[in-house]
């Protein structure tokens, strides 16, 4: 499990020119899935699919906006205080990201609690900045953090409902199961957050490992035969 | 990749500018934020009006008007225009005719995992507790979150026992063992949730002793809704 | 390559002699050990005790063999080391948990607990305390429910909530408590009664096992007895054990002794809840304890004291898993402190070289 985890985190982070790059962010790099950043809040605020959802769309809101920020202004800031702009910039939109959310729904605000502001802190941010709307125009420097963020929401959706349902018997607050489920407690726990996010990661590494193996096989088939025909020859 | 040659240094721009650009991005930002904080603070009073509107509402049954105290530190009572945070806070309902109905008053204490705040309905006229709510806990879900929802637990504040003579509860609230209790002003433990439902007891014991005492002082003054 | 290794002659140090004993040979004696406890359980629950074993049993060997056949290997289920897992995590849990939840509980032991990490001699932990401490966490209130000792009909009829439909609520045992009246039964165990009404039971009860608890943890006479065939027949070390309860006999003795009325006396502490079976049966896991016999004494001693400090300090009536689960963890640490000086090498470059770490 560990080695699978740590072959990721060293081996994703590049910056792809090509390809789009909201889909990039999306599936290919998966901010939880695929690089494993952000886990903060993918552990404290994933027990239910409401959280998951909110918490999503919130850190989606401040990389868009202050991607396209930074995206503007990338030729003007000078090397030396880049990361203290950036800083400046994503504190903005997450302190506007809190006026919002209590704006819209005060139960939501209470959810979220402490998680709200420290999505400034929470490395992807400041990683997807770093490492591409410092450097790319505007609308593609936009559409990372979209695809980015709409990756983290979907990443935390599906952490979310794997804690519902099996610690609540619930999806989006309506019962999957008979209403006399017995929860599993332990999921709706930090604890719970940890064990979905492994059962996940195995679940995507059994995956790749499985599409890798048909792939050399396929060409194994291929080369063998060529071997074959040589040999016949 | 490991070249020995360092790569040569970006020329070092003048401290000015550095100074000017993140001046001009705070400055930016700052405004932002001002903005969006007067364009949301109404809306945002307007929800926390709502939720405490209706968590009072879902206590004190038949509300039509309803007056916010402050508790001062000289003991004395204060009606304030609107929610302000801080202190303690009283919340006294009537009814259509103007007659009051109950008092709900805020209060919290330390439960097994973090604080549990909660708020509760003393009726003047019956000396009792009529409900109880819980606005906010973390408490662990399955066993000591049951203080929000159990229905037996939650019955125990139907008409909770907790008359006030001389300034002092004559029975001071107490947590006795799941199925035990015997009198009304004992409170009767969720099993498997001691802890929490001890909680519940001293957060209600200890605003008992402490505000219950200055209502009574005020009770003419709070009957008459000035 | 594989011609020259066979023409070479073989040499090695002593001992040339070897008492001949693998690994499965030692295994079987354990379950050997641990059968008399099992049939105390089944004389003491009934048939709802004897079916949580078996059913803890034959998953956990299920789910071995299933995991080594995903993973491509020969299958490990004749060493008889997850039966062995099986058993214990049966005589754990309460009598009357729902065998869903004991399936679950089997699942995580030698799924996570011990294949992941790959196999026997691999795992950190103990496998059957890492199930039970899923379980634990994730249904608190079932495995918190514990049903009377000697209950009538023991032997014709289940537990009601054993035969809970998988994933939903089991009826509560109230009524089924009250048909089988045993005499001031209240659902709690010795250590809840102490803890939570301050109702100490008597050592002797204990030490024999007439009352409540999980399944095979309430008769300290068995424990010892199959403890003491597997140390007589140097299949153990007495060291761990002995120092567990040596540890949480002088914790509980100076609680004891600075309030007489509040604490229970240190034979109680000893001879109640999980501590014998857990410090006999569980803390002795050959791959998750240290090796040298210093470390075996901090081991002991530290989840001794550990024990009692949860049952007395936390919010818990029971701490003796949790206590073992953090032991092993600290058993790669424990051993690497207590390295034995090699013969020859100055004491001064093991002190340096420990504090240097």
């Amino acid at each position: 499990m560990s080695d699978q985890v740590s072959c990721h985190t060293t081996g994703a982070p590049e910056i792809t020119a090509e390809g789009s790059p909201f889909l990039n962010g999306l599936w290919k790099q998966n901010p939880v899935f695929v690089m494993v950043l952000g886990m903060c809040p993918t552990l404290a605020i994933t027990n239910s699919v409401r959280n998951a959802v909110s918490m999503g769309l919130a850190t989606t809101f401040v990389m868009v906006v202050s991607y396209g920020l930074i995206s503007m202004i990338r030729k003007l800031i000078p090397k030396q205080v880049r990361i203290a702009t950036y800083i400046a910039i994503l504190a903005m939109a997450v302190t506007v990201v809190d006026f919002l959310v209590k704006a819209v729904s005060i139960p939501i605000y209470l959810a979220l609690g402490a998680y709200i502001p420290l999505i400034v802190s929470n490395c992807l941010t400041l990683e997807r900045a770093e490492a591409y709307a410092g450097k790319q125009p505007v609308v593609k420097s936009m559409l990372d953090g979209l695809g980015m963020g709409f990756g983290f929401t979907l990443a935390l959706t599906m952490l979310g409902a794997v804690r519902e349902v099996l610690g609540a018997g619930t999806f989006l607050g309506v019962h999957v199961f008979s209403k006399n489920f017995e929860p599993w407690v332990l999921f709706l726990l930090p604890p719970g957050g940890f064990i979905s996010l492994a059962m996940w990661l195995l679940f995507f590494a059994a995956w790749r490992e499985r599409s890798a193996k048909r792939a050399t096989e396929r060409v194994e088939a291929q080369t063998g035969m060529a071997g074959a025909v040589e040999a016949r020859a | 990749m490991s070249t020995l040659i360092p790569p040569p240094a970006a020329p070092q721009p003048p401290g000015w500018r550095m100074v000017r650009l993140l001046g001009t991005v705070s400055l930016i930002c700052g405004i932002l934020i001002v903005g969006t904080n007067l364009a949301t603070s109404a809306r945002i009073r307007h929800n926390q009006e709502i939720i405490m509107r209706d968590s009072v509402a879902e206590l004190l049954p038949g509300i039509q008007k309803q007056i916010i105290y402050g508790v001062q530190a000289s003991g004395d009572l204060k009606i304030l225009p609107g929610l302000e945070e801080g202190g303690q806070r009283l919340f006294a309902g009537y009814d259509g005719s103007g007659r009051l109905i109950g008092i709900v008053i805020e209060s919290n204490a330390r439960g097994y995992a973090d604080l549990i705040s909660a708020m509760y309905s003393y009726s003047p006229e019956k000396q009792a507790i009529t409900g109880f709510k819980v606005v906010d806990m973390r408490e662990t879900p399955g066993l000591g979150d049951r203080v929000r929802s159990d229905p037996d637990f939650l019955k125990n504040f139907d008409d909770l026992d907790v008359r006030i003579v001389d300034g002092k509860p004559v029975n001071p609230v107490k947590v006795v063992k799941h199925g035990s209790k015997k009198n009304v002003w004992e409170i009767d433990a969720i099993s498997g949730a001691t802890i929490s439902s001890r909680a519940v007891g001293k957060l209600i014991g200890t605003s008992v002793q402490d505000v219950l005492p200055v209502v009574r002082k005020n009770l003419e003054r709070i009957e008459r809704g000035e | 390559m594989s011609t020259a290794a066979t023409t070479v002659i073989e040499v090695r140090t002593a001992p040339h002699l070897h008492s001949g004993r693998s690994v499965d040979q030692i295994m079987r004696h354990v379950v050997y050990a641990l059968l008399p406890m099992c049939f105390y359980s089944v004389w003491l629950f009934g048939i709802s005790a004897a079916a949580l074993i078996a059913t803890t049993t034959a998953a956990c060997v299920l789910i071995e063999h299933w995991s080594c056949r995903l993973a491509g290997r020969e299958t490990s289920i004749g060493d008889f080391s997850v039966v062995i897992t099986g058993m214990l995590l049966g005589l754990t849990l309460p009598p009357g948990l729902p065998l869903w939840m004991a399936v679950v509980g089997a699942f995580i032991a030698v799924a996570p607990g011990k294949m992941t990490f790959g196999g026997l001699g691999f795992n950190v932990f103990n496998p059957a305390l890492v199930g039970r401490a899923f379980l634990q966490a994730a249904f608190p209130a079932a495995i918190t429910t514990y049903t009377p000792a000697m209950a009538l009909n023991r032997f014709s009829q289940f537990i009601p909530t054993s035969l809970a439909t998988p994933f939903l609520k089991a009826a509560p045992l109230k009524d089924w408590i009250a048909q089988v009246r045993v005499d001031g039964f209240t659902g709690a165990t010795p250590l809840m009664l102490q803890k939570f009404e301050h109702v100490t039971t008597d050592p002797w009860t204990l030490f024999i096992g007439t009352r409540a608890g999980s399944s095979g943890e309430t008769s300290a006479l068995l424990i010892l007895l199959g403890g003491g065939y597997l140390i007589a027949r140097k299949m153990m070390d007495w060291r761990i054990p002995a120092a567990m309860l040596l540890g949480a006999l002088l914790t509980g003795g100076a609680y004891y002794l600075s309030n007489p009325v509040k604490y229970p006396s240190p034979l109680f502490v000893l001879f109640s809840g999980g501590l014998m079976l857990g410090a006999l049966f569980m803390a002795t896991d050959p791959v998750a304890s240290p090796v040298t016999p210093r470390g075996m004494w901090i081991y002991g001693l530290l989840m001794g004291l550990i024990t009692v400090l949860i049952r007395f300090e936390g919010g818990l009536p029971e701490g003796v898993m949790y206590a073992i689960l953090l032991g092993n963890a600290l058993s790669p640490l424990i051993d690497r402190l207590t390295q034995p000086r090699t013969y020859g090498e100055g004491k001064r470059m093991f002190a340096k070289e420990a504090t240097t770490r």
